[in-house]
């Protein structure tokens, strides 16, 4: 139990008006380990935004559970979410803060020290590049712009796990590749980062571990190099198709 | 809760408001300009009107066979001078002028409508007067509001209160809809009265009496309530109308955008990601609407203040308002937890709504149900010791009321305060709760209900359905003379708001009509059971208020009014049995124990189920004392329905307790005064029935019995 992120059993069951009970996520187990992007790969609908959303405090687990840096989901949700930074290209800034504005409400909401307040968002805003429009509002930026933005305030308070879920969604391909570096950076950094995508060719070229997750479930978990051997197959797509059929 | 925290998301609220340019000047400078444009010009406005009608020379005409007489009398009237008018109005120094003129009409009806005269007097003589009386009976014991519907021209009579035979009658007919015949029928009569006058003693002096008429008795009147008093009782009326209305007017601006916006924006979710807490976010939030609405009361009242004081906005000349430190300091801790509670019902519109537009769409009704509470205290006879204590905003609006004419019934108060201030954190506790809800935090996902429609989202909309509909009910009952009768208000409430919305529920969700209204057979030993309940149950709810009312007493003089306007005279026992009984019995029951039951059964376990369905019941009772019993009734007769999986043993019961209760009315029988021992034998016997029908139960099918998904 010493991994940044271990997840135990995690569950999550909706109830759908229309559908009755959904069992979206079903006790799926893994851990992160520090310095390393772990990719949960799957089709839209698989369970991955649900098990970022209940590792992030947002969605509460219907059963099993989860620690982040030994701080439990349910239990202490607040710490949970003081050592986290949560990325998804589905959430957006305050259109009416400047740039350097965002930066330091999201550092000083989770709960970096004042005094720290300003240097960091000094080194951020120099680290992305953004001197120069940091006094602009966040609805003047462009997409490129906001989307550097975005990564500040996601870091702004220098978390040591950090999840991104589809990120790269919506983006164009230079958008996407320069996030991608940043995100290869902070690992660098020692960031433990969980990262979610349905992009094959991301996952290959991004994660060192990855896991296959379909109907909730995670049919396999390993290194990129681990799941060719076991498939015998080598292009990412081809070990994803049979995961999945397998399964079906 | 990290106080840091709060303070750094109030901030943050607070810039992005003052950023936005255009709220600000819509929500705080254009009410001080236009507010006192809009009262300038609507004072010009009826000073001149006011004016043109006292200058005016009235056109009219006389028709009948006693024109001539009336002719005279007018005229020797007119040549006696002004008439002395009953109520002479002690600052007026103005004699008043003879602005008549009469014109020849042939057809004085069509004169009339095309103007060319004001209105015309009729002048009959006593034989066809006599011969009008029984009509004038029959108009006279007709429901309120029927006269101002007529498409006839209204007509002013001139009759004493029991007109002799014989004597002849002058009928001024005009137009209600026209300003200047209106008030010409005004002068005219007041005119005709000093005539009559002048002529009485005129007859009683040639007839020998030695004293001046006048002077047969000198009436003076005095309160012993003081000025101020008199004052405080007329102001406490309508303060809490007043201030809720800016307070929640003022706290819309930002809340309807603070949650709402910000899912339709996406930043929510990042915020929920932060290391705020849920709790720091709503508390946050409602700091924020708080602030705004507050700064606006004040920015309003004080704006108010200002014309009282130009003299733009006229208080009555005996007016003296005199509110004492305590009664402002109590005042204001009565005012605060209403503030609190507003604000908080405010967020939760904002957290419930997906987006800004449907949180645009919840506030109308939501602001017209706060507004009826918020005028319990113009309800004749209801104190704050009695169960009105126990409703939030409708107790601070009474409690104002008796602070602002001395009395402080520190008991009451504190219980008022308490009860409010509750109400306020159970709201912000909802409010806390609606934020963990996955559905609305997450709107950015696909919904399967949102796009295919149907049963799933009528579930979901049920709630605003039925929103909406009380406030239709509410709003008709004010404004429409229509449904402000016996028969009209039943037949719109029963046909229109209830059986009506409910077929468009069910045509637009296209839901199967059988399942929505629970159209299924029942056991046949239901029946009996169901026969049993009847009487029993009115009894028990009869204790039910009984022991209510023993710790928040309603007044006797409200109950015989409401006994009298929903039991009214006059009417045949088949109309009412139909009216009361089976028109509720059948079409409240498919409201709902029909759609609103089958609209949230998926959403709600039974007894959370049973409890709202009941209540909502209840709420639509509107008479705040109503509410316990009826809300007592819709529990039971929802429990039938669960028990039975069927609407038709409710029909019965519902049609058969009130049924009963008309019979009761009618009867010797004073069920609110019997002995507790009844009410016991009733309880006992209801039970009896209840066990019954639990023994040979077909459940409501698909109810929800699993375990809830949590939050945090």
């Amino acid at each position: 139990m010493n991994e940044p992120v271990v997840v135990r059993g995690l569950t999550k069951t909706f109830y759908d008006e229309s559908r009755g009970e959904v069992r979206a996520v079903q006790a799926i187990d893994f851990e992160c380990r520090a310095g390393e992007i772990f990719g949960l790969l799957g089709a839209n609908g698989a369970g991955k935004t649900t098990t970022l959303r209940m590792l992030s405090t947002i969605l509460a687990p219907t059963a099993g559970s989860a620690a982040l840096l030994g701080y439990d989901i349910v239990r202490d949700p607040g710490r949970v979410r003081q050592c986290l930074g949560f990325y998804s290209a589905s959430t957006a800034l305050y259109p009416k803060l400047t740039a350097r504005e965002t930066i330091e409400f999201f550092a000083r909401i989770n709960q970096l020290p004042e005094k720290k307040v300003p240097g960091r968002v000094d080194y951020l805003i120099e680290r992305f590049g953004i001197t120069t429009y940091a006094g602009a509002r966040v609805d003047r930026l462009s997409t490129g712009m906001k989307q550097k933005v975005s990564i500040a305030r996601t870091i702004a308070h220098d978390p040591p796990i950090l999840i991104f879920d589809e990120p790269t969604v919506g983006l164009d391909v230079l958008n996407a590749l320069e996030l991608q570096n940043m995100i290869r950076e902070l690992r660098g950094q020692g960031k433990t980062i969980l990262f979610s995508t349905h992009i094959m060719s991301e996952a290959e070229k991004l994660c060192d571990r990855i896991a296959i997750i379909h109907n909730g479930r995670i049919l396999a978990c390993d290194t990129l190099a681990n799941l060719r051997m076991s498939t015998g197959m080598h292009y990412l797509e081809d070990i994803f198709v049979h995961y999945v059929k397998g399964q079906a | 809760m990290n106080g840091r925290s709060v303070r750094i998301l109030f901030l943050h609220e607070a810039k992005m408001l003052l950023r936005d340019r255009r709220t600000i000047f819509l929500a705080f400078f254009l009410p001080l300009i236009t507010v006192p444009l809009i009262l300038y010009a609507m004072r010009a406005m009826e000073t001149r009107r006011k004016r043109g009608l006292e200058e005016l020379t009235y056109r009219y005409a006389v028709v009948g066979s006693a024109a001539e007489t009336l002719r005279a009398l007018i005229d020797q009237q007119r040549r006696a001078g002004p008439p002395r008018p009953l109520r002479k109005n002690p600052h007026d120094s103005r004699e008043p002028e003879f602005r008549f003129h009469e014109v020849p009409a042939s057809d004085p009806e069509q004169a009339l409508r095309s103007r060319e005269i004001h209105f015309y007097i009729s002048a009959l003589n006593g034989t066809e007067a006599d011969a009008l009386q029984p009509k004038d009976a029959r108009d006279d014991s007709e429901e309120p509001g029927r006269a101002s519907t007529e498409k006839k021209p209204d007509t002013g009579v001139l009759k004493a209160p029991s007109r002799p035979p014989g004597l002849p009658l002058a009928r001024i007919f005009y137009l209600a809809d026209r300003d200047d015949s209106r008030s010409g029928r005004t002068k005219m009569r007041e005119f005709l009265a000093g005539a009559v006058r002048t002529q009485r003693n005129r007859l009683l002096r040639e007839s020998g009496l030695p004293l001046d008429p006048a002077a047969v008795f000198a009436v003076e009147e005095t309160s012993t309530a003081s000025v101020a008093q008199a004052t405080g009782s007329q102001i406490g009326k309508f303060l809490t109308p007043f201030l809720i209305m800016f307070i929640l007017s003022g706290g819309s601006i930002v809340a309807l955008d603070i949650i709402a916006g910000e899912k339709e924006r996406g930043s929510l979710e990042t915020l929920l990601t932060t290391a705020a807490s849920r709790a720091e976010i709503v508390a946050a939030k409602q700091l924020a609407i708080l602030s705004v609405a507050l700064c606006i009361l004040f920015i309003q009242v004080g704006n108010i203040l200002v014309y009282i004081n130009f003299k733009i906005i006229e208080l009555p000349e005996d007016w003296i308002i005199e509110v004492t430190p305590l009664a402002a300091v109590t005042l204001v801790l009565l005012f605060l937890p209403v503030s609190v509670f507003l604000s908080a019902v405010l967020l939760m519109i904002s957290a419930y709504a997906k987006s800004y537009k449907e949180a645009q769409l919840y506030f109308f009704p939501v602001y017209l149900v706060s507004m009826v509470p918020a005028v319990a205290s113009v309800l004749p006879g209801i104190s704050l010791r009695s169960a009105i204590a126990l409703v939030p905003i409708a107790n601070v609006s009474v409690a104002a009321r008796e602070v602002l004419v001395g009395k402080f019934d520190w008991l009451m108060l504190l219980l008022t305060f308490a009860v409010t201030s509750w109400s306020a954190l159970a709201m912000m506790r909802a409010s806390t709760r609606m934020l963990s809800l996955e559905r609305l935090i997450t709107t950015s996902d696909l919904d399967i209900a949102d796009l295919s429609g149907g049963p799933a989202l009528f579930s979901r909309q049920v709630l605003a359905w039925y929103a909406v509909m009380g406030a239709l009910l509410l709003v008709a009952a004010l404004n429409l003379p229509q449904v402000q009768t016996f028969r009209g208000q039943l037949l719109f409430n029963e046909l229109a708001v209830f059986l009506g919305c409910a077929l468009l529920m069910i045509w637009k969700y296209r839901l199967n009509i059988r399942d929505a209204l629970a159209l299924r057979p029942v056991n046949p030993l239901v029946w009996p059971a169901v026969l049993l309940l009847i009487p029993s149950g009115a009894l028990v709810g009869v204790g039910v208020f009984r022991l209510a009312n023993l710790v928040f007493p309603v007044p006797e003089s409200v109950l015989e009014q409401f006994s009298q306007e929903i039991f009214p005279a006059g009417i045949p026992w088949w109309q009412m049995v139909f009216f009361i009984a089976v028109l509720p019995g059948i079409c409240e029951e498919i409201a709902f124990r029909g759609t609103l039951l089958y609209g949230l059964h998926r959403r709600f376990r039974p007894v959370a189920l049973t409890l709202m369905v009941g209540i909502i019941f209840g709420l639509f009772h509107v008479a705040l004392f109503r509410i316990i019993p009826t809300a007592y009734v819709g529990v039971v007769l929802t429990a039938l329905a669960l028990l039975t999986g069927s609407i038709f043993p409710g029909m019965l019961l519902h049609a058969g307790n009130n049924a009963w209760a008309f019979y009761l009315s009618g009867s010797q029988i004073a069920v609110s005064k019997l002995h507790w021992s009844w009410y016991l034998a009733a309880a006992a016997v209801f039970a009896a029935g209840f066990y019954l029908i639990y023994r040979v139960r077909t459940p409501y099918p698909g109810l929800r019995t699993g375990r809830r998904s949590g939050n945090k």
